[in-house]
């Protein structure tokens, strides 16, 4: 098999199933060159998922690997898996135009051995679609152990809504997934990979991952901060992400708050020297002095500034950097500016001087560093309506305040600060005055009074909340002790004759992909570049400094920083699977123990599928997962193209009263195909509802086929067969077992059918006439199926099965004419139609489109395989006719 | 010879030998003996994966010969025989011992015992293994030209299938006609068109192609030479001539079945067969009302499965021959069109209007045809006479017994072997018990034959619809296209080999040769390679001892047979 695509082909063969490979082997070996495409991971359609075949009992892995294994190892056979055809159109040259999307793998299949490490190590469960749902795979999945080509797939539908809302690069879904499964230090590995400052952020994040979480569109959203907090506070921190070599390359980070740090921690994993310098006496910036210490105790702070300290960064404090010149003298080869936005705005009203008039961050400092001001008994009134007013307000009770209001212009709904901080400030005590603006502080030595205007709502403003319009004729007073001026921040303005260009406002301009400034080296983020934000914000724009300052210095991308590139929010899947809110029983609180994590945990959706816990990342010994990888489009040029798709089983959950998907003893033949398989899942024939060895099976013939209610009248060929096969597997394997088939004809057509019709009967397999109408569950788990009793007394019966096996029906599958602008035309039953079927098989309505096995029609094996040879024959021909040789 | 240097794979197949036999138990038996480098246990040896891996010790341990344990050669001789030639060993190297059919599936309920022969036999394997040679295919370079012989729709779409890809034709037809059953038949199922327009149009595609020619009123009589060159003979009235050919397609069809006279009736009026009533149909489209010699037709019963599903016994037709349901109730539709005023009843035992024939039945009950299952135990009894009388108990009615008065009773009869003596005797076909040619297996090879380069095809094979044999038509012509237009083919090297020095030119060999691949030249004997199959039967005639077959050496036989008595004894 080639590895390598090229732009044309003889033949493309759409569809990896038995006809497909058929064809395109008869084609390879006539010399013709053939594309094989198939949808799913591994070749082998649905005859590889089956146990025996009728009427020979070979077993069916064993006779379809054998040719599975021919289309890889086939000189002129490409194999071309987990792609899909999007347009066929025909060309000026009379060939046609093919286009294909190869889908990402995200996993590199010429590194992949198919030793399935990584589905050892996967956290995500999904419903295993090659056992028919019967048991689970993992997110990382090898399809089947014959699978052809043997590599592992991911089922990676773009990024989970929470990790895909994390500022700070977080994956969150990778670590409640870890959580989930009991890993707890795998857990905190998994967060201290993304992002530094676990505990920071487990304390003081705004969580829009919770905000984004799907399982909050109904009931409460996982705790996806609170799981974090846990592990980061309950585990030691024994992993250190230690670099590999050391890289003889300087790095300034002037700021130690959130982003200087992210961007130095980073930085330092790549081997990088990283200095970071910080005006303060100790390093944390706005983490240490703005955020009060009772809602972020500084050992929880020092115990991440540990992470950070141990991979070797050196932080110079009580050094503010007033020029880039020295750090380039000192020998610096790149600049990091996280130098944060602490100017606090004004109000420009009289009386801001006053004593007694505090500006919030310097307030905050002050209690922070244990010299707060007096306030014990006082009323105090808070300017402002964010969350830093409510910090405010409660650092003011909690230095004894007596009274404390937050006054704001707006009304509780505009405010910014996050309701459940509101909520939690009432709960403490704080007051809230709503559209009420200060007009002047009024007092002799000290403030003693607030001039307040009302303010009235008018039209909505470009962020779209109501513009605040000041009403100077509606004035009263407020008697306050001292006021607090939480109104807004913004950048200082700092080396300014360095040639930065600035915003209005004071922020820095970056670019904002690279973070890079204007000047050569220096790269700025955090709140200097985007005013004041939060603490996510700054921690992600340090983790993308650090990503593209190490390639400009390296000229190499760090592949191990990821930014998680834009793949999109997978989470339509998940929602449909959101039925009902899904109530824990305990809350996860401030205390928890691993259990409640874990249970917290379990109730994942596991939206985007695959986690990003990157568990398999770090455990497949051939480094062949790429979680970046992209889909690919493929245009080529094909002399002709076989549609070799196949058919779609029924579904017989659009049938309520067949019980099934209600009803765990009622399956599907193809799972019944799936327990009797040689890969079987359960190892034994088991009953899915419990387990147990069923005694007494029915099976139902023309699910869903010769059923105009289920529209589908038609019958599908295969199951009166497969469904005798089955009986006699079934005694085969337990023997005290009886079987009993409810049919309407038994349709043993082929050669050696009838008589294998008489051995099943010659077994013991109970063949009743009577069509199948309901089928009832008992409290045990068995069930009883009403039937038309029509040779025995007649009128209706009801018999007692333990198990209950479907035989559904074979249906049309259509998909693949909508990548067909021309008419291809389909048969009453949605089958692609071949015009001519007795003079010219295989020919649709397309010239150069050809159809072989199932896709036109129902058809058992060897009636595929003469079909495929058929449709090789018509091919060979049609080639020749355009002027492809072959061989 | 170099050092041996033996891998052993021993294969759980999923479970179809592991659940019996102890895989690792074997490989803990053979691990270590002399010459064996390599032991290892797969889950599926067969995999990608498991064949890298081994690809892998192969070339990592210079391994020079290679024994796998896992299911009939059969299945995957030639799979493992590639892997060995991607490894860079010589395929013929590799010996496969088949611990599936026969230990884990011949005796599931004695796991012990299965352990016990299993370690015999890769023992055994292993011998072999350590006397393999390396040997090369032998290559016969391919005519691209091939034999049809019939002319119905099989064989026409199989000339002309074959013709379109470049291979010229020599299509072989007893009659002196093209059509087959199809020749003189009214419209068909599912296109509708006349049988005799679509012969029609075939016959004259073929006649204006060049590289077909047709020879009617011919047969087979003698075949000689190999798969990609063989040299037929076909007689026409006394006379042979002589056609050189690289592959076979056997297209001749089969003939509907005739009931004996006064069995269900037949002989007597208005009693016919489907096919009968088909023709006279298609001869007579138009008639108003409808006749069948001479009897105006009102009433009109079936009578299914005459001849077909019949109870186990001698010479018993116990087949279902597939087409005749549909066809019954596709000619139950033609007459409802065309005499609406006829009352149709159908004895049935199942209506096997498969997949898309569905609408049939349901177009027949559409248009009032009254269906009554019978049960064979009590068949329908036909009594002929003025007054034809059907009496059938109804199944679906309690087992009513009812009587029938009808104009007409058309016995829908299945379809029989024709049986060609000749062209068994010149082709070597085996043939299936049904009497039909048998392929070699019937899901995944339906055209191929046990003999290189023969395929069969249509009704031959076994019954089937118009468009079903059209189809088997074509993917005979494309297996011998993808046979003959590589330009050569390759086979088994495994032939039988003269000892010089032993043979004595006695000829006894020559005679018990059944491919004629043996010849006498001097005093010594001399092997055809292209001939010989390799099967052996010239070995145990020979009274010195000189003729072997590679592979299976005298000296090879004697090794495996002391190593399976030894393991047995060990094990």
């Amino acid at each position: 098999m080639g590895n390598e695509l090229s732009s044309r082909y003889d033949c493309v063969v759409i569809g990896g199933g038995i006809a497909g490979m058929e064809t395109a082997l008869l084609l390879g070996d006539m010399g013709f060159e053939c594309l094989l495409v198939e949808k799913e991971a591994s070749i082998g359609g649905k005859m590889i998922l089956l146990s025996k075949v009728f009427p020979t009992l070979d077993c069916a892995s064993c006779i379809a690997t054998p040719k599975m294994a021919a289309v890889q190892n086939h000189p002129r056979v490409t194999l071309l898996t987990y792609a899909t055809v999007e347009s066929i159109a025909p060309r000026e040259d009379g060939r046609l135009e093919v286009e294909i999307t190869r889908r990402p793998t995200f996993v590199d299949p010429s590194r992949c051995t198919g030793c399935g490490q990584c589905e050892k190590v996967c956290t995500v469960a999904r419903p295993d679609q090659f056992n028919q749902g019967l048991v689970a795979r993992r997110a990382i999945y090898i399809p089947f152990p014959q699978a052809v080509p043997k590599k592992a797939v991911i089922e990676r539908r773009g990024l989970s809504p929470c990790s895909a809302a994390c500022p700070a690069g977080l994956k969150p879904h990778g670590y409640v997934a870890l959580i989930r499964k009991g890993r707890l230090e795998r857990a905190l590995h998994s967060i201290l990979r993304e992002a530094p400052l676990p505990g920071v952020l487990g304390r003081v994040c705004y969580a829009p991952c919770e905000t984004r979480c799907t399982r909050g569109k109904k009931g409460q959203s996982i705790p996806l901060r609170a799981l974090k907090r846990f592990v980061a506070e309950n585990l030691p921190r024994e992993e250190r992400f230690l670099p590999e070599k050391k890289i003889p390359k300087k790095v300034a980070v002037v700021g130690s708050g959130p982003s200087g740090l992210s961007c130095a921690y980073f930085l330092a994993r790549k081997g990088l020297e990283v200095v970071i310098f910080e005006r303060d006496e100790a390093p944390g910036g706005l983490l240490r002095y703005g955020i009060p210490t009772w809602r972020l105790p500084r050992e929880i702070l020092d115990q991440d500034l540990e992470d950070i300290k141990a991979l070797g960064v050196k932080i110079v404090t009580g050094k503010e950097i007033r020029s880039l010149r020295s750090l380039r003298e000192e020998g610096f080869e790149a600049v990091y500016l996280a130098t944060g936005s602490l100017k606090p705005r004004t109000l420009g009203i009289p009386g801001e001087d006053l004593p007694g008039v505090y500006a919030a961050l310097s307030f905050l400092r002050s209690y922070n560093t244990g010299k707060p001001p007096e306030l014990s008994g006082k009323k105090v009134a808070v300017i402002g309506g964010g969350n830093v007013a409510l910090d405010c307000a409660r650092t003011a009770l909690r230095c004894g305040a007596g009274e404390v209001t937050v006054i704001y212009r707006r009304d509780r709904e505009h405010m910014p600060a996050h309701s459940f901080e509101v909520e939690e400030a009432l709960a403490e005590g704080v007051k809230f005055l709503f559209r009420r603006a200060p007009l002047e502080f009024r007092g002799r030595e000290r403030l003693e009074e607030i001039l307040l205007a009302e303010v009235r709502l008018g039209e909505k403003d470009e962020t779209g909340r109501a513009r605040p319009v000041v009403d100077p004729s509606r004035t009263e007073t407020f008697r306050a002790d001292a006021v607090i001026l939480a109104i807004g921040f913004q950048p200082e303005a700092i080396f300014r004759d360095e040639g930065f260009s600035y915003h209005p406002d004071g922020r820095l301009k970056v670019d904002p992909e690279t973070l890079a400034t204007n000047v050569e080296g220096v790269f700025a983020g955090g709140d200097c570049v985007t005013g004041p934000y939060m603490v996510a914000n700054a921690v992600g724009a340090g983790k993308r400094a650090a990503y593209h300052i190490y390639r400009y210095l390296t000229g190499e991308e760090p592949r191990d920083i990821d930014l998680a590139p834009e793949v999109g929010r997978g989470d339509k899947a998940a929602r449909v699977r959101l039925k009902a809110p899904v109530a824990y029983s305990s809350v996860f609180g401030e205390n928890p123990v691993p259990e409640q994590a874990i249970e917290a945990a379990g109730r994942c959706l596991d939206c985007a599928v695959c986690s990003s816990c990157k568990e398999c990342v770090e455990t497949c010994p051939a480094g062949a997962i790429d979680l970046n990888m992209k889909p690919q489009k493929i245009r080529l040029k094909a002399g002709a193209v076989l549609i070799a798709t196949g058919f779609r089983l029924f579904d017989p959950s659009s049938r309520p009263l067949t019980g099934y998907a209600h009803y765990p003893n009622v399956i599907t033949a193809m799972q019944m195909e799936r327990l009797l398989a040689p890969t079987r899942p359960y190892n034994a024939v088991l009953r899915p509802g419990d387990g147990k060895v069923p005694g007494n099976i029915g099976i139902v013939l023309c699910a869903g086929s010769r059923d105009q209610a289920a529209g589908n009248p038609w019958c599908s060929r295969i199951c009166c067969m497969y469904s005798l096969k089955q009986a006699q597997l079934i005694l085969g394997a337990i023997p005290i077992a009886e079987v009993t088939i409810y049919y309407i004809d038994l349709r043993a057509f082929g050669k050696g059918y009838e008589e294998f019709l008489q051995q099943a009967a010659g077994m013991g397999v109970h063949l009743v006439k009577g069509r199948v109408a309901r089928i009832d569950e008992l409290e045990n788990g068995d069930l009883v199926v009403y039937y038309e009793d029509m040779e025995g007394r007649g009128g209706v019966r009801k018999a007692r099965h333990e198990l209950v096996i479907l035989a559904v029906g074979a249906l049309a599958n259509p998909e693949l004419r909508k990548c067909v602008r021309e008419d291809l035309q389909l048969d009453e039953a949605g089958f692609f139609r071949e015009i001519e079927p007795v003079r010219e098989p295989c020919v649709t309505s397309v010239p150069g489109l050809f159809v072989a096995g199932a896709a036109s029609g129902p058809k058992d094996i060897p009636d595929c395989v003469l079909h495929a040879g058929a449709a090789a024959a018509q091919i060979a021909a049609y080639l020749r006719s355009l002027g492809s040789e072959g061989a | 010879m170099k050092e041996p240097r033996l891998g052993v794979f021993i294969c759980h197949c999923g479970g179809n030998i592991s659940d019996v036999v102890d895989v690792e138990k074997v490989r803990q038996a053979v691990e270590g003996a002399p010459g064996v480098k390599v032991a290892q246990t797969h889950m599926f040896t067969c995999s990608e994966a498991a064949q890298q891996e081994m690809i892998r010790l192969i070339r990592e341990h210079d391994l020079n010969g290679l024994v796998i344990a896992s299911c009939s050669p059969r299945l995957h001789q030639e799979t493992f025989r590639q892997m060995a030639r991607r490894a860079g060993l010589n395929p013929y190297r590799y010996v496969q011992v088949n611990i599936r059919e026969q230990c884990s599936w011949a005796h599931p309920h004695h796991p012990g015992e299965a352990t016990r022969k299993a370690v015999a036999l890769v023992k055994g394997g292993i011998a072999r293994a350590l006397r393999a040679r390396s040997l090369e295919p032998i290559v016969i370079k391919t005519r691209p030209e091939a034999m049809v012989i019939g002319a119905g729709i099989a064989g026409l779409e199989a000339a002309l299938g074959l013709s379109r890809m470049g291979i010229k034709v020599h299509l072989v037809e007893k009659e002196d006609r093209p059509g087959g059953l199809l020749r003189d038949r009214g419209p068909i199922f599912p296109t509708d068109q006349k049988g005799r327009e679509l012969v029609e149009h075939l016959w004259r595609e073929i006649h204006r192609d060049a590289n077909i020619r047709t020879y009617f009123r011919s047969h087979l009589c003698g075949k000689e030479g190999v798969v990609g060159d063989f040299r037929l003979k076909i007689c026409r009235d006394g006379e042979e001539k002589e056609i050189r050919a690289g592959a076979i397609v056997v297209a001749t069809g089969a003939r509907p079945h005739t009931p004996q006279p006064g069995e269900w009736g037949y002989g007597s009026e208005g009693v016919c067969t489907l096919y009968e009533f088909l023709l006279h149909l298609a001869e007579h489209p138009e008639e108003k009302p409808l006749f069948y010699r001479g009897r105006r037709v009102r009433r009109l019963v079936y009578v299914y499965c005459v001849g077909s599903r019949e109870p186990a016994g001698e010479k018993a037709r116990t087949y279902c021959s597939r087409y005749c349901c549909t066809a019954a109730l596709y000619t139950a539709c033609l007459v409802h069109s065309r005499w609406p005023e006829v009352t149709q009843v159908h004895l049935y035992r199942d209506i096997r209007s498969y997949g898309k024939y569905e609408k049939y039945y349901r177009r027949a009950l559409g248009y009032g045809s009254v269906f009554v299952r019978y049960s064979p135990q009590s068949p329908p009894e036909i009594h002929p006479g003025g007054r034809l009388r059907v009496r059938v108990r109804d199944l679906l009615t309690a087992k009513q017994e009812i009587e029938l008065e009808a104009d007409l009773v058309c016995l829908v009869t299945g379809l029989e072997p024709v049986h060609s003596p000749e062209l068994l005797e010149h082709l070597k076909l085996p043939v299936g018990k049904e009497g039909f040619f048998q392929e070699v297996h019937p899901k995944l090879r339906p055209v191929e034959t046990m003999a290189d380069g023969v395929f069969i095809c249509g009704c031959a094979q076994g019954p089937r619809t118009a468009e079903e044999s059209a189809a088997s038509g074509l993917a005979a012509a494309a297996k011998v296209g993808a046979l003959l237009l590589a330009g050569e083919v390759k086979r088994e090297p495994l032939v039988a080999e003269v000892i010089e020095e032993r043979c004595d030119g006695c000829g006894e060999c020559v005679a018990a040769c059944p491919y004629g691949a043996l010849e006498l030249s001097g005093d010594r004997v001399r092997v055809r390679e292209s001939l010989c199959k390799g099967e052996g039967a010239c070995v145990p005639v020979c009274p010195q001892e000189a003729l072997q077959v590679r592979g299976y050496e005298h000296e090879t036989i004697k090794a495996l047979i002391d190593s399976l008595a030894e393991g047995l004894a060990d094990a």
